[in-house]
């Protein structure tokens, strides 16, 4: 009797504490491309949220590049934002941080929560709106030296560490039809995010950036002149070849592992190219050689500047929850669930180990491949960072520089004219917001 | 006699060297043409790793997975019906209304002909990225945003410009004594749609078919906007998943690009004569 009385308490509270469990439906909007590394792990990710929580049912919608940007802006015009989504911490959401359209996470996921997580990523002050109304998952360094060091030794070379030591291996190289360093810049940003972000943080810094929106400072000043010059240079010296001009950013990352460039020139996130990919098995370079024959570099000192071993970097993408979600609410329970699977430890381990990015988030372990252990150890080496132009200028002004670096890839302007276009684009754009 | 000769000579020899550059000429496009897609369904039987070592040569271990992975990744199951049907939805739409309106604005005048006609061909100038976010806005106000009808309706609404434009200028040159005498016998406007206008405005008809068909087979900007739910989207929503500017796969990318271009290839195949001939004739109205 004792035992049907206890069987019938526990199947009542069990049966309470089911319909206790409100159900909920949230809308996400995940950006996820098929065909690069990682897809499969991301699928599994949010399977295996689902199974976990029977009681949310996620309605997920699935976008990249531009069409992903172009909904989430009808989706911000018309007031109807997904539940939790996936934005840029810069100009690329604008909408989002300048009309506050997400919730700050400071106050949804509390100080105890965002501890575990580094300071670079919890301050607001490296998004746009100046509040958290996402958390980055990484902090970025968009500018990375990728290094066969075998290709140089074989030749008698050594890991180069000047501006002078690239411009020596060029002769040699050169004959033999390898290029000494690659930067596909057929897409515009490349050059720009990759590198020249780094070279204007070496010769002017982020002071004279600030001088410049400030309006006390010009981009026709010697420090800015000075960086595009070192631009013209690295072409001039046949250290880049003009032909990458054309090369698209697609196609770049093989050729390097097929040997066509000793120097490859990046962001951090690009060692997800080089490792295997679950679902074929295959790798562009094999574990064993990304441990022995390649290397993360910081770009080679350069003459003249005034900040040496600064590198470009910058907050990277996060998720966000919408600010249309009643405080309080089951769907606001349901969506800091999600937030908190999606930053957790596991699911961290999991993007570390596709090289998607190093978590901003403290602690994480995982089995990774040789050329994605490199990435932190490259962190901890090279602690000075500094902006990266798109991140702090409008696309008014770094679509311009961008057209500008391309311009000087092909010898067609000067670094004066360039630096003479990108002033009265800035100029231009300064009148229009007044 | 000699001089006679002489003439038809060079003219035989003239006549020789023009067909010569015209087949020069014509076998140049049609490589032109042709080769891109040859190297796109060449490279999709090659692994991404065999594709950046050779991008020219013929697959040397030819593979199938990727139009298998390619196929499962993309959800190109429930995206195929979806096509077919918003494709064949749409133009049976658009031609159908075209033909109707154009009837209307070429025959049936009124003082609202005008500014009516207008305000559709004014249409021809939007873009649909203009379009956009105000379509959003409206098909969330009438409550059916990421439904199949409001994809139809916008697909069959930005049609009609063009639509009607081509019908009405069509059915003009359809003389004015036909539509007069069955008016004397007697029949209505819409029995005079069916039975003389119809079928003499079927070269249009074919011509407005041919040009959505393709136009909305591969239509992508709109459709994004206007459903979010996988098993509502087209054919181009799922191969853009394969085509960003980080990708590593080529291999799949390039199966997914094949296997988008299938149908248009075969319905060009199937119907290139009724295509030739439906552009000629909708081409010169009358």
């Amino acid at each position: 009797m004792k035992r049907t009385i206890m069987a019938t308490i526990m199947i009542a509270v069990a049966v309470a504490g089911g319909f206790a469990q409100e159900k909920v439906t949230l809308n996400v909007m995940n950006y996820q491309q098929a065909d690069q590394s990682g897809y499969a792990e991301d699928v599994a990710i949010w399977e295996k949220f689902q199974k976990d929580n029977p009681a949310i049912t996620l309605n997920i919608e699935i976008l990249f590049n531009d069409p992903y940007h172009q909904k989430l802006q009808a989706y911000a015009a018309a007031g109807t934002l997904p539940d939790v989504f996936y934005v840029w911490p810069g100009a690329r959401s604008a909408v989002i941080h300048e009309k506050k359209l997400a919730k700050d996470l400071n106050q949804l996921l509390g100080a105890s929560y965002l501890k575990d997580f580094s300071a670079a990523a919890t301050n607001p002050a490296n998004q746009l709106g100046r509040y958290m109304a996402m958390l980055p998952q990484s902090y970025t360094y968009t500018s990375v030296m990728y290094v066969n060091t075998k290709l140089l030794a074989d030749n008698g070379f050594k890991p180069p560490k000047t501006y002078a030591d690239l411009k020596k291996m060029v002769p040699k190289l050169k004959a033999k039809g390898i290029a000494v360093a690659m930067l596909p810049n057929k897409d515009a940003w490349p050059m720009q995010s990759c590198l020249f972000s780094t070279v204007v943080g070496r010769m002017a810094g982020d002071a004279f950036i600030d001088s410049i929106l400030a309006g006390k400072a010009k981009f026709t000043d010697k420090p800015f002149v000075a960086s595009l010059q070192v631009i013209a240079d690295l072409y001039k010296d046949g250290i880049f070849s003009r032909e990458d001009v054309q090369v698209g950013y697609g196609e770049a990352a093989g050729m390097f592992a097929s040997g066509k460039a000793a120097i490859y020139i990046d962001g951090d996130w690009r060692v997800g190219a080089y490792i295997t990919d679950k679902a074929s098995g295959k790798a562009l370079i094999a574990p064993a050689a990304q441990d022995k024959d390649f290397a993360l570099m910081p770009f080679v000192s350069i003459p003249g500047e005034k900040n040496p071993g600064v590198l470009s970097a910058v907050a990277g993408t996060g998720w966000a929850v919408s600010g249309s979600l009643a405080t309080g609410s089951a769907k606001e329970k349901a969506a800091v669930k999600l937030i908190q699977y999606l930053y957790s430890p596991e699911v961290q381990a999991i993007r570390f180990g596709t090289g998607a990015f190093v978590p901003t988030r403290k602690g994480v372990k995982a089995a990774v491949e040789p050329l994605v252990a490199k990435v932190p150890l490259f962190y901890a080496e090279n602690a000075k960072t500094s902006y990266v132009v798109d991140g702090v200028l409008d696309p008014a002004v770094y679509n311009v520089i961008n057209d500008g670096l391309i311009a000087i890839g092909l010898g067609t302007k000067t670094p004066a004219v360039v630096a003479a276009e990108t002033q009265k684009a800035f100029e231009s754009w300064t009148a229009s917001r007044k | 006699m000699g001089e006679e000769l002489r003439t038809t000579l060079v003219d035989r020899l003239g006549a020789i060297a023009a067909k010569a550059v015209a087949y020069t000429l014509m076998i140049l496009f049609t490589v032109m043409t042709l080769y891109p897609i040859f190297w796109l369904v060449m490279n999709s039987f090659k692994s991404t790793k065999e594709f950046q070592v050779s991008q020219l040569s013929m697959p040397v271990e030819p593979t199938l997975s990727n139009y298998v992975e390619a196929w499962k990744m993309g959800d190109f199951a429930l995206l195929f019906p979806n096509s077919i049907l918003y494709t064949v939805g749409a133009t049976l739409g658009i031609v159908l209304v075209s033909l109707l309106a154009g009837f209307a604005f070429a025959k049936i005048g009124s003082r609202a002909t005008k500014p009516i006609y207008n305000s559709f061909v004014i249409g021809i100038l939007i873009t649909a990225q203009s379009l956009m976010i105000p379509l959003f806005l409206e098909v969330n106000l009438l409550g059916i945003y990421n439904t199949r009808i409001a994809v139809l309706l916008v697909y069959i609404g930005t049609g009609l410009p063009l639509g009607v434009y081509l019908a009405t200028e069509y059915i003009r040159s359809i003389p004015n004594a036909l539509i007069e005498s069955a008016r004397i016998d007697g029949a209505g406007f819409f029995r005079i749609f069916w039975k003389i206008v119809l079928p003499m405005a079927m070269p249009v008809a074919v011509t407005l078919s041919i040009l959505n068909i393709s136009n909305i087979w591969n239509e992508f900007a709109l459709i994004n906007i206007l459903v979010s739910r996988t098993e509502l989207k087209s054919l181009p929503l799922g191969i853009y998943k394969f085509s960003g500017s980080l990708s590593t796969d080529y291999g799949k990318q390039f199966a997914a690009l094949t296997i988008g271009m299938i149908p248009m290839l075969l319905f060009y195949i199937i119907f290139r004569r009724q295509i030739t001939k439906g552009v000629a004739a909708g081409a010169v109205k009358g």
